[in-house]
């Protein structure tokens, strides 16, 4: 089985896949391609290989390839059964998977004012734009806590697809400086505080790459 | 089970879960909430925490998100994916490449199931993300993407009424064709008809 990812600073969509697998133990082996500095980033190096939708992430399992974030997490929560991916309560695996689609087809403004970028910090840039969706992902996650997050320190209590899917905002708001009420930066510390989140942090800061496209506050020769 | 959908002439995320609920043949509650209005916020958040529709509600469940309310039924329905699971994990790859994709398709060829806007909307990038959808729809089994419909299907219903409403031409016309003779998708589309309500925003062509 293989994880197909794009640069660890920049690709928020990869990071929730090699976070779930990796958090959840589940063995796999990576394979980096990265985005071409020479059209800003817009493609993906050697994806073609994989013969999808052109973009990263790709899950290669049984020699099949599986597009999306999403439909990759789906599949292997299916596929993996006994490592518990989405909560095992009914209601709350309900909310996991609302809040999780939320995440993937919204927050347009937090993605394109304040992209992941794990190496660098800008505070206070982007979040003016981004208001709605920051006090959005708040609530969420204080209503998460609140009524599923018993018996641990995640949003479903135990690690789930959940927190995978919102690792990169966590990123976005250390990135960002973005200031938090305690339960939120409780939970951002905790998520920060993953050993699969640290090694892929660790990962994206020894990257020197430059997509422009993902860079909007710093010029290549900073 | 409540489902609380929006205006049928433009709510193209409201359409992905009604015709899944429809197709399965489970009887369902429907509540439309007329969009863009001053109530219209707080009608939908007596319903939805994230205030959007779709949302569906059965028992204490609540479920949110057309993606996520496809997956909430294809576990009392499994027959909503395809049974094979390699075909499953592409049938979910499709339905997710549309549920957070095609962004130039969304903004320049908005669903507007009762207009006709032959030969609008058309710029390199929405002709871009109809080039990849006709490239996923040729490799349809027939009548439907994986034989017989599923959720992945459901997630490109809309797509296929932006397709009639715009008049794109695809490879595969059977697949439009088998969509559009869904007795649920006629349904949809006559009441989309009868809406008394006109959005003028999205009217983007007159």
């Amino acid at each position: 089985m293989q994880i197909v990812i794009g640069n660890k600073n920049y690709s928020s969509w990869s990071m929730r896949p090699w976070v779930l697998a990796k958090e959840a133990g589940i063995p796999f082996e990576e394979v980096q391609l990265k985005f071409k500095e020479a059209d800003g980033g817009l493609t993906v190096d050697g994806i073609e290989r994989y013969g999808v939708a052109g973009k990263v992430p790709v899950l290669v399992i049984d020699g099949e390839p599986v597009w999306d974030s999403l439909a990759i997490c789906e599949t292997l929560a299916e596929r993996f059964p006994e490592k518990q991916l989405w909560p095992a309560d009914r209601s709350a695996r309900q909310v996991a998977r609302s809040i999780c689609a939320e995440m993937h087809s919204g927050f347009q403004a937090m993605r394109s004012s304040m992209p992941m970028n794990i190496r660098s910090v800008y505070p206070g840039k982007g979040i003016e734009n981004s208001r709605s969706d920051i006090d959005r992902v708040i609530a969420i996650w204080a209503s998460c806590r609140e009524k599923f997050g018993t018996g641990g320190a995640m949003l479903f209590g135990r690690f789930s697809v959940a927190d995978a899917y919102f690792a990169p905002v966590v990123m976005r708001f250390r990135t960002y400086s973005v200031d938090l009420p305690k339960g939120a930066q409780a939970y951002c510390d905790a998520v920060s505080g993953l050993r699969s989140v640290r090694e892929w942090m660790d990962g994206a800061r020894k990257e020197t790459e430059f997509v422009p496209t993902d860079e909007p506050y710093a010029s290549r020769n900073r | 089970m409540l489902l609380v959908i929006g205006n049928k002439n433009y709510s193209s995320w409201s359409l992905r879960p009604w015709l899944a609920l429809k197709v399965l043949g489970v009887p369902f509650d429907e509540k439309r909430i007329a969009l863009r209005r001053p109530e219209t916020k707080a009608e939908i958040l007596r319903h939805s925490p994230a205030g959007r529709v779709p949302v569906l509600k059965d028992g204490d469940t609540v479920v949110w998100d057309s993606l996520a309310i496809l997956e909430y039924l294809a576990e009392k329905y499994p027959q909503l994916w395809p049974g094979d699971r390699a075909e499953r994990a592409r049938a979910r790859s499709m339905a997710a490449e549309m549920h957070s994709g095609f962004p130039a398709l969304r903004e320049h060829m908005s669903m507007n199931t009762r207009k006709r806007y032959a030969g609008k909307g058309r710029t390199p990038e929405s002709m871009a993300d109809v080039a990849r959808i006709d490239e996923i729809w040729s490799q349809a089994r027939g009548p439907f993407l994986f034989g017989s419909f599923t959720a992945a299907d459901a997630m490109y219903a809309p797509v296929v009424l932006r397709f009639r409403t715009y008049e794109v031409k695809v490879r595969k016309t059977s697949y439009m064709e088998a969509m559009l003779a869904l007795p649920a998708m006629r349904e949809w589309i006559e009441a989309a008809e009868r809406e008394p309500e006109a959005i003028p925003e999205l009217d983007l062509h007159g």
